[in-house]
Order: C-alpha cells, then sequence, then structure tokens
C-alpha cells in the first residue's frame, strides 16, 4: 500500500482518457483499472475521479450512457467521443514529451 | 460533435436540474457500493467495508459540490439565486425599488420616444418581399434645384426600352385632400403597383391593369390598413362601399393587410388608378400623359445596381432630344448619369438629415436619463453605505468580492429591466401625447399636418433592453464597486469605514446632473427669449392684413387680376417678382465708384404704399413706370448707402449686370437683362423675418400685375381670413384649381410670423418641460443626497455643536457639502452649452440657426445658472436647517 503514488496532478485526465479508449467503463471500474494497469503503483483518489469524469464530460471530450454493470447494476458508462479521440493523442505525445524532458533532466544532472 | 455534446451536456445541466442530481447521486451510491463489494469479497464484515469505502472516498457533498462545478452550471445557479436576493431586497425596501424604477423608466422612455420615430423614418423597412430589388429612378439632385421629374409617357417608355426591371410603377404619392372636415392622404399608381411590389391585398382584391384605362367602368380604390380603419372603423363589410371624392364615387374593391405603407413612411389612406388622378384633384386636370410620376421599379434578380444604372443610361441617351418626352439626360452637367437608381424601401432617403434632425431629442432626452442614472447610483451610493455591515458579513463569511459585486449588478440590472419595461409604457404614453399637442397646436394657417403615433417594433424593444443594459452599468457599476471596498472586521463592529465613504463619487453625481440641468435650461431660456423677439419684432412690412397670391397659370392672368381687384373687400393691391415673400435675386450694381453684389425684386407701383414701406426720399414709381424695361430704380437706404457713400442716390446712374455665382434659374423664369438704371427714391431697409430674412441691399425694378410672372399682393379689410375665402372662391370660378388652394398660393402674409413664433415656442416648452424635469430630478438627488448625509454625521454635529459650534456653523458645514459640485457643474454644464452652440455656429446651417435664435444669449445664460443656484440653495436648506436644530446632548446620549 505504502508505495502506491498519487495520480500526478494534470495526468487524471490523461489516464482516464486512454482507459476507457478501449471500451466504455463506469467511474469505478475506470480507477480500478488504472490501478491494475499499473501494476498498483498508481492510486487513483477517488474523491477527484468524479469531478474530472464531469469536467471531461462538460467540455464534450467523453460522454456518459446509464448502463448495465457487470454485477448487473444501474452504472453510468463514459467512453470517448471522437473530439475526444483526438485530443487524447494530443495530450499523449505532449505527455511524451513532457516526460521525456523530466528525464533526460534527471540522466544528465 | 463536440459542440452538441458540450450543447446537450450544458441544456441538461441548466433544464434538467433535479434530475442531474438524482444522477449523481446515483452514480456516487454505485461506486460506494461496488467499492464496499470489492472490500467485502476481501474479507471484511460488511459495516466495516462500508465504512472504510466512505473513508477511501471523501465526502459525497464535497464531491457532488466539486462536480458541479466542474460542469459549470454554478454561473446559471448563481444568478437564480442572486435574482432570488435581489427580489427579496426588493420587497424589503418597495419604496427605493420604486424610485429607482421610475426614475430610469422616465429617462428610458423619453429616449425611446426619440428611437422610435428615428427608427420610423430610417430603420423600419416596409414589409415587400425582396425589398432589396426595388429602386426609385431620380435624376440626379443639383445643389440649387430639384430635378425635373420623369412623366408617365417615361415610364411607359422605360417600361418599353429596357430590360433592367422586372416592372416598374410609377406614382403619385401625398396627395392631401380634405373631404368632409378630413383630411385624406390618397396615392395614384399606375394598376401594377400592387404586382411590382408583390403584396396581395388582405380582403378583396388589389387593382388590375384594366382598372387603369382612362375609360375604365366604375373608378375604384384600395384601402390601406389605416384607411380602412380611419375611414371606415374597420367595417368588414367594406367591399363595394364607396367614398365620394370632389364629386367622383369611388368604390372600394380591397383592403391591404396592416403594415403594408406602400414603400413610403407614412402610408396613404388609400390607393387608386393613376389615370384618375385627373378627375379627382384639380391641379392635375387635362395633364394626361404628362403628368409627373414617381417611376419605382423592381430590378430583374441578379442584376447589379450598377449595370441597371449603365442600363438606364443608355436608354436615356436614346431618347432622341427633340422628343415630346423631354431631354432626359441632365443638360449642363456633363460627364454625369442621365438617371441614379435609389434604393427605395419606405425609409427616409437622407439618413445624415434624419439623424440631424432627432439628434438633438436624442442629446436632450439622454441628458434626462443621465440625470436619472446618476440620481439612481447616488442613492444606491448611500444604500451600499448602509449596507455596508451586510455586505461586510457575507466578505467575512469568505464570499469573493466579485462575487458580491455581481451580485449587486445582478440587482441592478433587474432593476433596469424593470424600468425598460416601465419606460415602454412610458415611451408609448409620451409620443402619443407629443402627437396629440403638436395635432392641436399646429397653426392651421401653416398647413395640414399629417402625424402618427409610430409603432414600435423589435428593434425599439432591443434598444430599449441595451439602453437598460448601459443605464444599469452606469448607475450600478460604482456603487457595487464602493460597497465592496470595506473591511470586515470593522464593518462588523458598526462602524463606517472612511474609505467607503463615497463623498467623491457623490460631488462627480451631482455635478454631472447640475450641469445637465444647466444645458437644458440654458436651452429653454434662449428659446423663450427668441420667442419673444420675434414676437416683438418688427419685420419692416405689413403682414397682418396682407394676402399674396400666386397666378398659376399664365393664361388666367388677366381675369384672376380683375377678380382680384372686384373682390371688395381688397383695398389695394400691388404685385411684385418674386413674391412678396421670395427669395430675391442676385445681380452685381456697378457706378462710379462702387461695385457690390445687391439683391433685385421688381415691384409695382403700389408695392410700397400695400406693404407699408415707407418712401424716404424721392418718390416711389409712379401708375405709368408698370414695365420692366424702364431705366428707373428704387433703392433701399442700406443699397444707397454701400453704391454712394456720403452721396444723395437720387438721380444716380447705377448699372446692373448678370451675378455670375447666382446664375441658377427656374425654367419658367425670364433671364435677368443687364441694364442701367436711374435711381428716383429710396424706401426704408425691410428686415423680413427670422425665418425669411430680406437681404437689406436692394434694388427694386419696376413691374405691373399684368407682366407675366408677377405674384399678386392685396391688402384686405375685415377679417383677413374670410377675405382669403372669398378671394379663394372668386379665384376658383377663373381657375377650378384655385379650390384647393394651399397657403402657398392664395395666403396671409402673417402666417409667417406665427409659424416662426409657432417653431420657437415648440422649442421653448420643449426645452423648459425638460430643463423643469432634470432640476426636480437634480434636486430631488441633491435634496435626499445631503439629508443623508446629516443623518450619517449627526454624531459629529452633535459632537461640534457641544463643543460651542453655533447653529450657523452648522449650516454652512451642510451647505459647503454641496457648493463645491453645484459650482463645478454649473461652470461644466454652461461651458458645455457655450461649445455645443459653438460647434452649431461652425456648422453650414449656422447663417440660418444664427437668425432664428441667439444662442450664446448671455441673459439667458445668467438667468438659467442663477434659478439652479436658487433652487440648489433651497435644496440644501432644508437638510441644514435641520442639521442646525439638532439637540446635542440629545444626539449624543442616543449613542
Amino acid at each position: 500500500m505504502s508505495d502506491q503514488t498519487d495520480v500526478l496532478q494534470g495526468t487524471l485526465d490523461l489516464l482516464i482518457m486512454r482507459t476507457i479508449a478501449l471500451e466504455p467503463m463506469h467511474g469505478w471500474a475506470i480507477a480500478q483499472r488504472i490501478q491494475q494497469i499499473s501494476d498498483e503503483l498508481l492510486r487513483v483518489q477517488q474523491g477527484s475521479l468524479y469531478p474530472a469524469l464531469h469536467r471531461l464530460e462538460h467540455q464534450g471530450w467523453i460522454v456518459a450512457d446509464w448502463g448495465a454493470s457487470e454485477n448487473n447494476r444501474r452504472a453510468r458508462f463514459y467512453s470517448l467521443t471522437k473530439a475526444g479521440r483526438k485530443q487524447l493523442d494530443v495530450e499523449v505525445s505532449k505527455w511524451e514529451r513532457l516526460s521525456a524532458g523530466v528525464n533526460l533532466v534527471l540522466q544528465r544532472t | 460533435m463536440r459542440l452538441w455534446h458540450i450543447f446537450h451536456s450544458r441544456l441538461r445541466s441548466v433544464f434538467f436540474r433535479d434530475r442531474r442530481e438524482d444522477d449523481l447521486r446515483e452514480e456516487l451510491e454505485f461506486h460506494l457500493e461496488r467499492e464496499t463489494e470489492r472490500l467485502e469479497a476481501s474479507g471484511t464484515p460488511r459495516e466495516a467495508a462500508r465504512f472504510q469505502a466512505l473513508r477511501l472516498f471523501g465526502g459525497p457533498e464535497q464531491i457532488k459540490e466539486e462536480c458541479r462545478d466542474a460542469r459549470g452550471t454554478g454561473f446559471v445557479d448563481d444568478t437564480i439565486r442572486d435574482i432570488r436576493y435581489a427580489l427579496r431586497g426588493f420587497a424589503r425596501a418597495p419604496l427605493v425599488a420604486f424610485t429607482i424604477v421610475s426614475t430610469i423608466g422616465l429617462g428610458l422612455g423619453l429616449v425611446t420616444v426619440a428611437f422610435t420615430f428615428l427608427n420610423m423614418v430610417l430603420f423600419r423597412q416596409d414589409q415587400v418581399p425582396n425589398i432589396h430589388e426595388m429602386f426609385a429612378v431620380d435624376r440626379p439632385r443639383t445643389a440649387e434645384r430639384e430635378p425635373a421629374p420623369l412623366t408617365r409617357a417615361h415610364l411607359d417608355d422605360l417600361r418599353r426600352g429596357t430590360t433592367i426591371f422586372t416592372d416598374a410603377y410609377g406614382e403619385i404619392s401625398g396627395i392631401d385632400f380634405p373631404v368632409d372636415g378630413r383630411v385624406l392622404l390618397m396615392t395614384f399608381t399606375t394598376a401594377n403597383f400592387f404586382q411590382v411590389v408583390g403584396v396581395n391585398a388582405a380582403m378583396g382584391r388589389t387593382l388590375m391593369p384594366g382598372d387603369d384605362e382612362p375609360l375604365a367602368g366604375r373608378p375604384v380604390i384600395v384601402l390601406s390598413d389605416r384607411g380602412w380603419d380611419r375611414l371606415f372603423a374597420r367595417d368588414p363589410a367594406v367591399l363595394g362601399r364607396a367614398l365620394l371624392v370632389s364629386g367622383v364615387s369611388l368604390e372600394v374593391v380591397g383592403v391591404m393587410p396592416e403594415g403594408f405603407r406602400g414603400l413610403s413612411i407614412v402610408p396613404p389612406d388609400y390607393w387608386a388608378p393613376l389615370s384618375m388622378v385627373d378627375d379627382v384633384v384639380p391641379t392635375y386636370r387635362g395633364r394626361g400623359a404628362h403628368v409627373d410620376v414617381r417611376v419605382v421599379g423592381r430590378l430583374k434578380p441578379g442584376i447589379s445596381r450598377q449595370t441597371a444604372q449603365a442600363g438606364l443610361a443608355v436608354w436615356s441617351a436614346s431618347q432622341p432630344s427633340g422628343s415630346p418626352l423631354g431631354p432626359l439626360a441632365s443638360s449642363g452637367s456633363r460627364g454625369a448619369p442621365g438617371m441614379t437608381l435609389v434604393p427605395w424601401r419606405g425609409t427616409v432617403q437622407q439618413p445624415l438629415e434624419a439623424m440631424v434632425v432627432t439628434g438633438p431629442l436624442f442629446f436632450a432626452f439622454g441628458l434626462i436619463l443621465l440625470i436619472g442614472c446618476a440620481n439612481v447610483a447616488n442613492l444606491l451610493l448611500a444604500r451600499a453605505v448602509a449596507r455596508q455591515r451586510e455586505i461586510g458579513i457575507r466578505l467575512s463569511l469568505g464570499a469573493a468580492r466579485g462575487r458580491i459585486v455581481r451580485q449587486l449588478l445582478t440587482e441592478s440590472l433587474l432593476l433596469a429591466v424593470l424600468a425598460a419595461a416601465a419606460g415602454f409604457a412610458i415611451s408609448r404614453v409620451a409620443l402619443r401625447a407629443l402627437v396629440d399637442a403638436m395635432l392641436t397646436s399646429w397653426p392651421p394657417e401653416i398647413g395640414d399636418l399629417q402625424l402618427l403615433v409610430p409603432a414600435a417594433d423589435w428593434r425599439v424593444l432591443l434598444f430599449l433592453m441595451i439602453g437598460a443594459g448601459i443605464s444599469a452599468m452606469f448607475f450600478g457599476l460604482a456603487p457595487a464597486l464602493q460597497a465592496t471596498r470595506i473591511e470586515p472586521v470593522r464593518t462588523m463592529r458598526g462602524e463606517v469605514v472612511r474609505d467607503a465613504r463615497p463623498g467623491r463619487a457623490r460631488d462627480l453625481l451631482i455635478g454631472v446632473q447640475v450641469s445637465a440641468s444647466a444645458i437644458l435650461l440654458i436651452c429653454a431660456v434662449v428659446f423663450l427669449r427668441s420667442a419673444l423677439a420675434a414676437a416683438t419684432a418688427d419685420p419692416g412690412l405689413r403682414t397682418v392684413d396682407t394676402i399674396a397670391i400666386q397666378i398659376a397659370k399664365e393664361a388666367t392672368r388677366t381675369a384672376m387680376v380683375q377678380a382680384v381687384a372686384a373682390e371688395p373687400s381688397v383695398v389695394a393691391f400691388a404685385a411684385s417678382s418674386p413674391g412678396a415673400l421670395g427669395a430675391s435675386r442676385t445681380a452685381v450694381a456697378e457706378t462710379a465708384g462702387a461695385k457690390a453684389t445687391v439683391a433685385y425684386k421688381f415691384v409695382s407701383p403700389d408695392f410700397f404704399s400695400v406693404l407699408d414701406i415707407p418712401v424716404v426720399r424721392g418718390r416711389a414709381f409712379t401708375v405709368d413706370e408698370r414695365s420692366p424695361d424702364l431705366p428707373v430704380a428704387i433703392v433701399s437706404e442700406t443699397a444707397a448707402r454701400v453704391l454712394w457713400p456720403g452721396a444723395d442716390a437720387i438721380g444716380q446712374v447705377v448699372r446692373l449686370e448678370r451675378d455670375p455665382r447666382a446664375d441658377v434659374r427656374a425654367a419658367d423664369e425670364p433671364r435677368f437683362q443687364p441694364r442701367s438704371v436711374t435711381v428716383v427714391g429710396v424706401v426704408r431697409d425691410v428686415a423680413g423675418f427670422r425665418i425669411a430674412p430680406f437681404p437689406k441691399s436692394i434694388v427694386y425694378l419696376p413691374t405691373g400685375a399684368a407682366v407675366p410672372g408677377t405674384a399678386v399682393i392685396a391688402r384686405v379689410q375685415g377679417d383677413p381670413e374670410r377675405a382669403r375665402q372669398a378671394l379663394i372662391k372668386r379665384l376658383t370660378t377663373i381657375d377650378p384649381g384655385m379650390e384647393q388652394a394651399g397657403s402657398e398660393q392664395v395666403g396671409v402674409l402673417g402666417w409667417i410670423v406665427r409659424m416662426e413664433t409657432y417653431l420657437l415656442k415648440v422649442g421653448f416648452w420643449f426645452t423648459i418641460g425638460l430643463g423643469g424635469l432634470a432640476l426636480v430630478l437634480t434636486l430631488s438627488g441633491l435634496f435626499s443626497v445631503l439629508s443623508y448625509l446629516v443623518e450619517q454625521r449627526t454624531r459629529e454635529i452633535g459632537v461640534r455643536m457641544a463643543l460651542g459650534a453655533t447653529t450657523a456653523d452648522v449650516t454652512r458645514l451642510v451647505l459647503s457639502q454641496s457648493i463645491r459640485p453645484v459650482g463645478a457643474g454649473l461652470l461644466l454644464g454652461s461651458g458645455a452649452a457655450a461649445g455645443l452652440s459653438a460647434l452649431l455656429l461652425a456648422t453650414p446651417g449656422a447663417e440660418f440657426i444664427g437668425q432664428i435664435v441667439h444662442v450664446l444669449d448671455p441673459i439667458a445664460y445668467g438667468a438659467s445658472l442663477l434659478v439652479i443656484t436658487a433652487a440648489c440653495l433651497a435644496a440644501a436648506s432644508i437638510p441644514a436647517t435641520r442639521a442646525a436644530r439638532l439637540d446635542p446632548t440629545l444626539t449624543l446620549r442616543q449613542e
């Protein structure tokens, strides 16, 4: 537990969009998936997940629909819009540039 | 797509608020439930699992709030909350709300009156399909002369000879005609008029091609909505009814829809076929195809105005110059195209002139609005001090300053919207009152006045809304900013913070108000003094019982002159060219020693005695001197002084040459023949009138009533109006066209005096009304501000008095509060008035304005400034004496 890191400020949007790019998901599953895929390295603050989802929806990158969850209950499933996919590409390349830059600084000093 | 998602999501968040809240709750609940299940699956007991899930999650309410914020629906929610809050505030202080709404409403209403007029003449296009295709064919206007109009024959030829128009019609519009004591406004059109404009009748039919044949069966007319209302009181069975106009029975065959004005600003009462014009209107009798019409056409789709203009030029050039149609290309103006196309959409053709006419209205009404806004701003400033505690509490509870400013502005905006509604009602009432006042006060001898209460449309409403928004910014922003510039802790203790005392803003507002009232009052006094001066001014010629008669048809001259001579009420008569009030032409006079431009006028021997112009030296023309060719002349005193300085003019010879700068003649006017004349007499200068001044330096040349082109001037006995009617009756037997003679054909000269005093009186009543209103608003503002200040400073005054200040000291203290802003306002106001006058005098119309009103009248300035000062002192003295009467022990004990 203690070696989990909170998701970096500003990257949550990117992670959410990347996660639901494969298939529509509800909020809880998104948080779980991020944790699983990162080999439990990353922890999504559950409290900041929903505001982020609503903000992305408000910006038109993602849409939400009610659907049946894996345990057969009503859940809000989020999926990327077309514009959201483009935005994801932009965000990914931005992130790559940033992390490459940060890595270079760390290695060369 | 993205935009659609955004729009959809926002729409839902705004309008389906409950649903959105439910969704949010369910979504978060699902998450908690799922998390609990997960923990349960790993062996935690249900209760503990639920608790841990909640702990991981954080406060659901806070997350909900963050989600709401993330959606950006806060703005709408906040606004709704602000509006509710504001309405509660109004309910708590209804008098304040009422004062604000009525003050701003009054100002907005007045400005809207001005805009409604402007809208009518400038923006309100007629309801005609594809109106941008409609163009009138016009000949270019030269500086001095109206272009010769086109005739019906031109129209027929144009329709045959060009292909630029889908079709074109001809009309004679704006003919007013008295029927049963009412003046009807009618338009005669070619029968294709309604087909060209493309508007169908609301009831019955429009004119058909057959209606316009010279020998059509029954004469028919099509009513406008206005005519239907005015003449037939909206009788649903009006079709087939008849209207009797000058002996012709006109059958109503149709009624046009409301809002169709026939491409004019004011709709006529009805449209009649053009061929009927000579049956109905006597002055048009016997002119057939040569009757003058305005030609308006619908351009073919896709033809530009330039192309069409070129097409017209080709057509007009192809007209043989000797053709019966007359030359079309405008002679003299080389290179200029013979024809132009003017957009014809039922609005005024000269937007600039409309702006010039309504500009002063906007300015004057705008000043009232400005004063009202200043008053309200002051009131709100005072209230802001009173609300410091409330605002202080909200600030210390964590409200952002911007949030409170927004709330206060919402309040102002809400008030402004209410004021706009009140303003709309006020503008309707004011318009009706204005039109009624004009109609009842209009002197009948000037002519008929056609005035309608202009309708309001969406543009007027839009204008009102924008005006309300701007006013709200003006009266609401400063108080809102001022109110929030406070320190919460100290205000909670009930202290009024020194920085928040809005003294400077208040002084500024009072100054603005005083200067605006000063401008209006100065205008009022200027008009009043000019009206008085005009009423007492001596024009230098006799007007009360003098009647001027224009002879329209030279063929009837002898008979007409005999008829005038035979009328028993006529005591004496003379003739002149141009007429008694007509503008004189100029010539260059040359003597042995001097050369000057003088006016000249042909007058008959009795001219001077009929008009009471005294002969100072020498003699008037003798009875035999009635020919324009005789080499004798009489000069005015000024002309004598200019041409022969220091010498006697009698017996001198002067050479009169054409004035090269003024060689513009009306078509029927004979060219001035240069001549040498001997002066036989000198007469007194004739000052003339403010709106029609006479040249001082003038040479009179002989003529007689028998000479073509002269107008007859008759002195009558008894009631001039009755004599005028008797003359008209007599003259109608010779020329039937005289039956409808207006003041310009047979008129008592006194009308011009009436006209000028009327105009000045209108100006006076208008500005005095507004000036009074401005002053009342300003005084009430000043009064309430000072009263409020006294109330605020009761404790301070009490201390002062306890320490030995006399009542005089206290009075001075309060009065001094108002002296600076009032004084500054007076200076600013009179400066602005003088500046405006200077600006006015710099415009091309300055000479004319200068003759009518004396814009820089020092007495007007002095008087109005005195009135304002006195009124302000009076308004200030009440709170001042109240302050002086304070009992120091009482006020100190109160604390």
